[in-house]
């Protein structure tokens, strides 16, 4: 049984969690409704309108990779009764649990990250390519998410009206 | 220079495995100096052939190694054909040592 502390802790985070993977996938959609082709990524300098929603994907897809993997991985692991430890080996137990397809490439898309801000990548070439990979991997975030939110669920720690409205939308597999 | 033989090894091979035997790999930053402490290991990563995924390419690099490093933080520049010489890849290729 988990103390009320804790469990309250389990259902903020799950809430959190939902609002940023509707929000990711939201930006997702519009700013990779085109390609980002170098010639795009090198316009982002002065297309501000651009650039914002770009951004916008940028933080959003930290965000709610920091949220999983940094807040409520942790979270779950010691509601499981799994042991916590340093990033790399939660996620090797998330991995093990299902949590997450990798631990190997979530640790990459952590890594590139600094490679997506436009203002420090001077390379049309690699900026455009870190966003492609970057919207490659939100089918994975949002896996993620799913699957940790029915943990969450299975176990009755999570936020259960908000939860069954994010999950209503999703196929048991997916 | 602040690596020991196994990190060098590890390294290369995680250089190799992923680049294939073609690539050179190059220390630099604050790792060179024996004096300093600490920081991040840099290195260069240089390809003969043109790159599709530089950034996708930089990112495994970059995991792989630092896990092979016990987490220390690693950040990769990679050269290639296809890819701008910035400022930054001047100077590590100038005071980079070949690992």
């Amino acid at each position: 049984m988990l103390d009320s502390a804790k469990l309250s802790r389990l259902q903020f985070l799950s809430r959190v969690i939902i609002r940023e993977t509707d929000h990711l996938l939201v930006t997702n959609r519009r700013v990779f409704n085109n390609l980002m082709t170098p010639e795009r990524a090198r316009r982002l300098a002065h297309d501000t309108a651009d650039s914002e929603q770009v951004d916008a994907f940028v933080s959003r897809f930290g965000r709610l990779q920091d949220t999983l993997g940094n807040r409520l991985l942790p979270e779950l692991l010691d509601a499981l009764g799994e042991p916590v430890g340093a990033v790399i080996d939660n996620l090797d137990r998330a991995e093990k649990l299902k949590l997450v397809s990798s631990a190997d490439h979530w640790m990459s898309m952590r890594r590139l990250r600094n490679q997506m801000v436009h203002e420090y990548i001077e390379d049309p070439a690699v900026l455009s390519d870190a966003l492609q990979t970057g919207h490659a991997f939100v089918t994975n975030l949002e896996e993620a998410s799913v699957a940790t939110i029915r943990t969450l669920a299975m176990h009755e720690w999570g936020d259960i009206a908000v939860i069954s409205e994010f999950l209503s939308d999703r196929n048991p597999s997916g | 220079m602040r690596l020991t033989d196994q990190q060098v090894a590890a390294i290369r091979h995680e250089v190799e495995s992923l680049c294939g035997e073609d690539a050179v790999v190059q220390l630099f930053g604050s790792r060179l100096y024996n004096a300093a402490r600490g920081g991040d290991v840099d290195l260069l990563v240089t390809l003969p052939e043109a790159v599709v995924h530089p950034a996708r390419l930089s990112a495994q690099l970059s995991a792989r190694i630092s896990r092979r490093l016990e987490g220390r933080s690693v950040d990769v520049l990679l050269s290639a054909p296809n890819l701008a010489v910035t400022s930054v890849h001047q100077v590590a290729s100038r005071e980079g040592v070949r690992l």
